[in-house]
């Protein structure tokens, strides 16, 4: 067994990892995402989450949920750290897994992986308590330097992925009744029962057209099964309206779309492509403004335009800026983190948008559940995935503007022949004196996985594994009471650096609770308390 | 020998001015510490502190508490019975401004309408509360109690509100509105001592008399609307370090809860006075380690500020409590009794909320509290220093390559979007525990309100004629180019 599987063997138990190794780890994750683009490419099928918070318990719950890695595929949207109690032990586990598994495992940057951040919000005073020192918090510092800002994932299908865990006896199938027509979406709970089935909205296509893209008025706007009430005006289903996809050239395959953007916060006023997110210089301090910041900061809103974001940082941005880009960057949808949703995952804007939130119960007391997304790959293409920012895909419509022709949403002044055949990055909207349609690529097939918090039982306990290998100076000190580990004069009979000191106190912290100990009873963190207090502050404690 | 410094009663000032606030950045802080302001918020802190710590009476031995319960309508000052009134008037505003029931994302907007009427109410109020002579006073009064309620435009409470509303008794203790009817205090609280003999009038022993009952029957049901506010409008935490820091929003009903438990003084006192307790416990008092059973809170929240905090947090979190709480996890470990619990949390409050920029940054100052050098400070020392600079030294010493780990201490502030510079009296930023919502540290004060939103940088589609191409819009909105 390789160091590194030995140190996620002790991080999944929830035992942080000596400082050297900490070391090690980082200078190893470096080294890896130095070589990752600002936008990291990944193939579907994968897994999408938001924000972690140093929930660990509940991130080995959505590992449950969701499955593990390898596995399964993750895209971690940033947020690992700050707010919660296991901030290090979430970051580090994530980190080993991704070094262990590059391929399995993508992680891109969040807002709170940042210097200034983590010292207002948390991670800092977590890794000086358990540490002793701010070197570990250094050291992951350097590391979310690294971190790219956003990924695009390729390859997604218009269907919804094979469900490849099947967690509960239940036939999911029969919990809802049958319904006609394709599944765009799927929503199931943590033991994998489906809790709701979505249709994908559909279009009037005539047998004879092979194509689906084009235009098509609604079959009826009404539809109860859709979703999605029909905003086209009546104008738009005449029959004097051009039917340009008949005719076509092109026939994109049926179940393939554009990529999915993914990236913590949101849009930046200051990126209208994806190439120039490509130019940035990401290696640096999340700066207060510009790109790099809005990219990590931004929220959607229902304004129109950009907004003032109450936060400080990023902006606020509208229906109308994410579909133009969509379009402009052949991208079928916008996965981000960023903001608690009580559900786990909210789409916005005709689904251009989805926030996916990864930490039930946010900070103990929110309440909320969390959620995953799982996007599926597409097999009409044998495999094969193209290596650009979405291209050729089905297209279907994400909006109207009804007598807004001034409003100029997207594609602007493009004919309706030439955008709808023309494919790649070619127009996509369907501009008349009325109005204006859009005509985005269709939105991927994708199910939610929504799980609460870890029961409390679950809670200080490792994961379901026996501790691996215990080293000597563990076995020497689990000998030990909680409280007689106290004293400091214990800790220097054994020899035991401060450093790992601070280990063994995390340590014991776990031992106590496994063992069914009275956790008011044992000493343990609180033998800092006395310091802690006189000292005033944590950070005190700081060089 | 101890001497323990009382906030003089000076009574009505000869004029007033409205409270500026002065500290924009780190610097500003140091002088903080060094004003005579801090000097009368600290004093009257410990002033309250030590009121609240139990007596022994020499003559017989009994122990008097002070507890929540012990003084009856009856036994308060009229003074304090009005502020008390003026408190829970604020609370009946609540239902007035029912929870929004609607989508809502930074926490509820209903909180605005109720702020909107204590606004609008509070001079008012105030000039019901404050004898005619001590109206003028109520400029500076107002800024402290409107300061106390959380932002309206966060949606946020923190512990530098409650430090605005121990300011706003300060204001009055200095204006010497609880001294209106010494002979009155006379009476009060320790019923057992109005046979004793005549008390030598020192200063310590006639303000003694009144403090408890400013904590008890004014402070503690300020503490109870705000949690009402909290829970009614899920008002977020502000300036917190996640589970890390000491409580979501309050502080001082620790420090307040924990002299209730500390071990007795002399009763009279002895000359001169004994030092406030820093170890051992009451005898009756409650272990500091229940703090984790429930059960075990709920019995004590009821006499007690420090459990009374501590059940709300039981209240409003689910979880193991270590893990959500675990500096108060660790002060629950301390086996030198409330005494050492007391000492430590005051030395706490010092650093985590007087000597920190994103809580004190807001506060303004005065003719009452004012904004000049103690000529008896001591200088700052260094660990202070680095304390409140929590966003600075890690970073410098961090090797960051960016243009913010290369500004001087103090200009970071200065540093935010350039929407945000806009100075205003604002909270210091939440830490969206309702709605996930993480405010930038370096954002000062957006003047950002929801009717605004949307408004710049203009979009820019509504600057282009629809026939241009889509790729010739890569120009910056206008407001980005600062």
């Amino acid at each position: 067994m390789s160091d590194l599987d030995r140190a996620i063997a002790q991080l999944r138990a929830c035992r942080p990892i000596p400082e050297p190794q900490v070391r090690e780890l980082c200078y190893r994750a470096r080294e890896l995402l130095i070589e990752e683009s600002n936008v990291v490419t990944v193939d579907a099928p994968v897994t999408i989450c938001g924000d972690i918070h140093g929930q660990f318990h509940d991130l080995m719950e959505l590992f449950r949920v969701a499955g593990d890695v390898p596995d399964t595929s993750y895209l971690f949207m940033g947020d690992f750290v700050d707010r919660g109690f296991y901030s290090l032990e979430s970051f580090l586990l994530l980190l080993c897994l991704k070094v262990r598994y590059p391929d399995r495992v993508t992680l891109i940057r969040g807002n709170h992986e940042s210097r200034q951040i983590t010292t207002v919000y948390g991670f800092y005073d977590e890794c000086v308590r358990k540490y002793g020192s701010a070197n570990v918090w250094r050291y992951c510092c350097e590391v979310f330097d690294y971190l790219a800002l956003g990924a695009l994932v390729l390859g997604a299908s218009t269907e919804v992925p094979e469900n490849r865990i099947q967690q509960s006896n239940y036939d999911t199938q029969t919990t809802l009744p049958d319904i006609e027509g394709e599944i765009e979406c799927e929503v199931l709970d943590a033991n994998g029962e489906v809790r709701e089935k979505i249709l994908r909205r559909q279009f009037n296509l005539a047998p004879a057209q092979t194509s689906r893209i084009g235009p098509a008025p609604d079959r009826d706007p009404n539809e109860p099964s859709s979703p999605i009430t029909s905003s086209i005006p009546p104008s738009q289903s005449s029959p004097s309206q051009p039917q340009p996809q008949t005719g076509s050239l092109f026939k994109p395959p049926p179940t393939t779309t554009g990529a999915l953007l993914c990236v913590h916060g949101g849009l930046s006023p200051l990126i209208s492509h994806l190439n120039a997110i490509r130019l940035l210089d990401r290696k640096q301090e999340v700066p207060h403004e510009g790109a790099m910041c809005d990219l990590l900061w931004s929220d959607p809103d229902d304004i129109e335009g950009w907004g003032l974001s109450p936060r400080g940082a990023g902006f606020l941005f509208g229906a109308d800026i994410v579909r133009k880009f969509n379009h402009q960057n052949d991208l079928s949808m916008i996965c981000r983190a960023h903001q608690l949703v009580m559900e786990g995952y909210k789409e916005m804007f005709e689904k251009q948008i989805v926030t996916v939130w990864s930490a039930p119960n946010y900070c103990y007391r929110c309440g909320n559940v969390a959620a995953v997304m799982e996007v599926g790959e597409d097999g009409s293409n044998g495999g094969s995935v193209r290596r650009v920012a979405g291209g050729e895909g089905r297209r279907e419509m994400v909006g109207a503007e009804p007598g807004m022709g001034s409003r100029n949403v997207v594609g602007d002044g493009q004919t309706n022949g030439q955008q709808v055949n023309g494919g790649g990055g070619g127009g996509g909207a369907s501009a008349e004196g009325s109005g204006a349609v859009v005509w985005n690529l269709a939105t991927p097939g994708r199910r939610y996985r929504v799980f609460e918090a870890a029961p409390q039982g679950t809670r200080g306990m490792p994961a379901k594994k026996p501790v691996e290998r215990q080293d000597v100076t563990v076995r020497k000190l689990s000998a030990f009471r909680a409280d007689e580990y106290r004293s400091d004069v214990t800790c220097e009979m054994l020899g035991l650096s401060a450093a790992q000191r601070a280990v063994l106190k995390v340590l014991l912290l776990w031992l106590a609770s496994a063992t069914c100990i009275d956790s008011s009873r044992c000493g343990l963190y609180r033998a800092e308390s006395d310091a802690a207090l006189s000292a005033g502050t944590v950070e005190d404690a700081d060089v | 020998m101890t001497t323990i410094p009382c906030l003089g009663q000076s009574g009505p000032l000869a004029s007033y001015t409205e409270p500026t606030k002065r500290i924009h950045d780190g610097t500003d802080v140091q002088f903080f510490l060094q004003s005579l302001a801090y000097r009368d918020i600290t004093t009257f802190i410990l002033q309250l502190n030590r009121s609240l710590v139990p007596r022994k009476r020499s003559a017989d031995g009994t122990i008097k508490e002070f507890k929540p319960d012990s003084p009856c309508q009856e036994d308060l000052l009229p003074q304090v019975r009005l502020i008390q009134q003026l408190v829970s008037k604020l609370e009946a505003l609540i239902a007035e401004a029912p929870p929004d029931t609607g989508p809502r994302r930074f926490g509820n907007v209903s909180f605005r309408k109720w702020y909107q009427s204590v606004e609008e109410r509070v001079e008012g109020f105030l000039r019901h509360v404050l004898p005619e002579t001590l109206h003028p006073a109520i400029v500076e009064v107002q800024a402290y109690l409107l300061g106390s309620f959380g932002s309206a435009q966060r949606l946020d409470y923190g512990s530098g509100h409650e430090l605005s509303f121990l300011a706003f008794l300060a204001c009055l203790w200095k204006l010497g509105y609880f001294n209106a009817e010494p002979e009155k205090a006379e009476l009060q609280l320790t019923e057992s001592q109005a046979d004793t003999t005549p008390q030598p009038q020192d200063q310590y022993r006639e303000f003694a008399r009144t403090e408890p009952h400013i904590v008890l029957a004014i402070f503690r049901p300020y503490l109870n609307l705000i949690r009402t506010l909290i829970q009614t409008y899920n008002l977020e935490p502000a300036g917190s370090h996640g589970v890390w820091g000491l409580d979501d929003n309050s502080f001082l009903p620790y420090i307040f809860g924990s002299a209730q438990l500390c071990p007795p003084l002399p009763d009279p006192d002895t000359e001169p006075p004994a030092p406030t307790p820093t170890s051992g416990s009451l005898a009756s008092s409650p272990d500091p380690s229940i703090v984790t059973k429930r059960n075990l809170v709920e019995k004590e929240a009821a006499h007690n500020l420090y459990f009374s905090a501590i059940l709300f947090i039981h209240n409003i979190k689910r979880g193991p409590f270590w893990e959500h709480s675990p500096m108060l996890f660790d002060i629950s470990g301390i086996k030198d009794g409330w005494g050492k619990i007391n000492k430590g949390l005051i030395k706490m409050y010092d650093a985590e909320v007087l000597s920190k920029f994103p809580v004190v940054q807001h506060f303004p100052f005065g003719n009452l509290l004012r904004w000049e050098k103690d000529p008896s400070a001591r200088p700052v020392i260094q660990t202070t220093h680095q304390s409140n600079q929590p966003l600075r030294d890690p970073m410098n010493g961090g090797g960051s390559t960016n243009a913010t780990g290369t500004r001087p201490p103090g200009a970071n502030v200065g540093t935010a979007a350039p929407w945000a510079s806009g100075a205003g009296t604002r909270a210091p930023p939440p830490l969206g525990f309702v709605d996930g919502v993480t405010q930038a540290p370096w954002a000062k004060s957006s003047a950002v309100t929801p009717g605004a939103r949307g408004r710049m940088p203009p979009p820019r589609s509504a600057r282009q004629s629809p026939g241009q191409s889509t790729h010739s819009q890569a120009s910056q909105p206008t407001s980005r180019s600062t």
